[in-house]
């Protein structure tokens, strides 16, 4: 017990870690469960490392990387949309195309600058062992604005995610709702890239949601499963971390993403035997 | 094209034979004619090679100053610039990890390759060397029984010293007499050893403790009695992750030693640390361990580290 606790009693840093990683894992599980639903998950994993050249250009500029990560985050989205729009391409290409386009392009902004003193790693991985108090302000802004976004939307997001035609009579064309549910993946995307890290951030929108859908029906309880795996996913995460030296960003990725598969599995093994009983019972009718 | 330079660069000590024999009979027999190429990886080293060498050949510096080796990769053109050098210098241990191909290219296709850490008594790493194993498997090193090799040797300026000497042999056996600046350089290292020295004189004994972004001090540490207390990533390299618990390690063992700064260094995770700082009521310094300063010598650079240094423990 003394184990499970004292880690985070005994260094402040850990609780600030420990509730940034809270914020950002409830703010990913209501956008994250609209993504997982719509199926914009690759777009969603573009967005986070599409980011990594505003950063790097705000950092050279000397601007906050805030404002860069979503610049980053606009032109990629910009981008995706017109490539669809304007050809025949599916959606999937268009992404990856922004998606290698822009990460090579901060690759090769930060390789032949020399006053780049921000650093790659930092962005992907983030630093969620280094949570200063601005930085739980500005994630609570962000989980703020995702549910005002989420709870005034909620029904035209459903509509789109379970029956698009039905949002498109109802006044709300597929294309300006799937923006704006963007738009909420991208705040999380943006506000919390320096907190936890753009890999950190996929894996908390894709992982709990993932495994929410497994475990509910109806959107609000898999809203709720994703909201405490994720929470549940950074507090093992971290206290993996704390003792047997793991990278922090990345074990609290691995528990997430773990829980999937175990559940997953689960639901298979339970799913085989209850198929396996219902043939025999049809063979003893 | 590059063959065509090869073969000149090949014809070089005959060239410059040629040129003794036949000019003011002796003297300076390394500067006639073409000068050749030498292709030094780091910036740190190129200060260094840049004063031994002077007008005698021509130097060329591939990493940016400033940025973190490991964060860094060759372009096209560094990569033909390695080809078509007369001499490359690397660091070795690591430090080029991203340019281990591209050198070993060069060098089979012959071009003479000089390894500082060949030539210098190399540290190695006793604490915190259980986490640095398994990322540097990947470097291709040889592994000894006492932790792995520390590639930060160019904070030392006399083990910088030890390398002056083997590298003149080299660039003679590449058509330059380069003796005299080597001597003059090695004069200069043991003074500029003095000055750091006298510098580091005005710390307490007591106060010798170093808390670094990675373990990058080892060098200067067991050259001017630092007892190094521990890294924000205890490793040789800035690429390793943290974890929780070795930031709880440290953030324990700065309470005990009750050291007052904290120093960080290129590729050192900033918020990280300053989160690190708050808790434990320390300041957190800058500390120029990968950048040559503005003027360029690898002097001024010591001198840099050890005022910093100084100023924050006084």
């Amino acid at each position: 017990m003394h184990q499970l606790v004292s880690p985070f009693l005994d260094n402040p840093f850990l609780q600030r870690s420990l509730l940034a990683g809270f914020l950002v894992a409830v703010a990913c599980s209501v956008a994250g469960t609209f993504m997982v639903l719509r199926g914009l998950a690759f777009l969603a994993d573009a967005l986070a490392h599409g980011v990594l050249p505003g950063v790097a250009g705000a950092l050279l500029l000397g601007a906050p990387g805030v404002l860069g990560a979503a610049v980053g985050a606009a032109a990629m989205i910009a981008g995706v949309n017109l490539i669809t729009s304007r050809s025949r391409l599916s959606s999937d290409t268009a992404i990856g195309l922004l998606f290698v386009g822009m990460l090579g392009l901060g690759i090769v902004m930060v390789s032949r600058s020399s006053s780049f003193s921000g650093d790659v790693v930092g962005i992907l991985f983030g630093e969620i062992l280094g949570v200063s108090r601005r930085d739980l302000l500005q994630q609570a802004i962000a989980l703020a604005v995702v549910l005002s976004i989420a709870r005034v939307f909620a029904r035209p997001f459903l509509l789109l995610c379970f029956d698009p035609e039905q949002a498109d009579m109802a006044g709300w064309p597929a294309r300006r709702l799937e923006l704006l549910m963007l738009t909420m993946v991208t705040v999380c995307v943006v506000m919390s890239f320096q907190t936890v890290g753009t890999l950190l951030v996929f894996g908390m929108l894709l992982a709990p949601a993932g495994t929410g859908a497994l475990l509910a029906r109806r959107v609000p309880a898999m809203m709720a499963w994703a909201a405490l795996l994720g929470c549940a996913s950074v507090y093992v995460g971290l206290l993996l971390s704390y003792h047997f030296d793991l990278a922090a960003g990345a074990a609290v990725v691995v528990v997430a993403v773990g829980m999937f598969f175990v559940v997953f599995a689960v639901q298979s093994a339970q799913q085989a035997v209850s198929g396996r009983r219902a043939d025999r019972s049809a063979v003893a009718a | 094209m590059i063959s065509a330079r090869r073969a000149l660069a090949a014809s070089l000590p005959l060239l410059s034979l040629l040129a003794a024999c036949g000019g003011d009979g002796g003297g300076s027999s390394g500067s006639g004619g073409e000068r050749p190429t030498v292709v030094v990886t780091y910036a740190v080293l190129g200060a260094v090679v840049s004063e031994v060498v002077g007008d005698r050949g021509e130097v060329v510096v591939l990493m940016p100053n400033g940025t973190d080796p490991h964060e860094w990769s060759p372009s096209a053109k560094d990569v033909e610039a390695m080809r078509s050098a007369d001499l490359i210098v690397a660091n070795g241990l690591g430090l080029e990890s991203n340019l281990q191909d591209p050198l070993a290219e060069a060098e089979e296709a012959g071009v003479a390759v000089f390894t500082v850490a060949d030539h210098v008594t190399v540290r190695t790493v006793e604490e915190g060397a259980e986490h640095s194993d398994t990322e540097h498997d990947d470097a291709g090193e040889e592994h000894h029984d006492h932790g792995p090799e520390d590639p930060h040797l160019w904070m030392d300026p006399l083990t910088m010293k030890e390398w002056v000497g083997p590298f003149a042999d080299a660039m003679k056996a590449a058509g330059a007499d380069v003796g005299a600046g080597a001597e003059q350089l090695e004069a200069a290292l043991d003074r500029l050893n003095g000055e750091v020295e006298a510098i580091v004189e005005e710390i307490p004994a007591a106060k010798r403790t170093l808390v670094t972004g990675h373990e990058s001090m080892g060098y200067f540490a067991d050259r001017y009695g630092f007892r190094l207390i521990g890294a924000v990533v205890p490793s040789i390299t800035s690429q390793a992750e943290v974890s929780a618990g070795e930031l709880a390690d440290l953030k324990e063992k700065i309470d005990e030693s009750g050291v007052s700064a904290i120093y960080t260094e290129l590729g050192t995770p900033k918020a990280t640390v300053d989160a690190l700082a708050d808790d434990a009521g320390v300041t957190v310094i800058e500390l120029s361990t990968h950048t040559l300063p503005e003027d360029g010598t690898y002097r001024s650079f010591l001198l840099d580290v050890a005022e910093t240094i100084a100023g924050g423990l006084r």
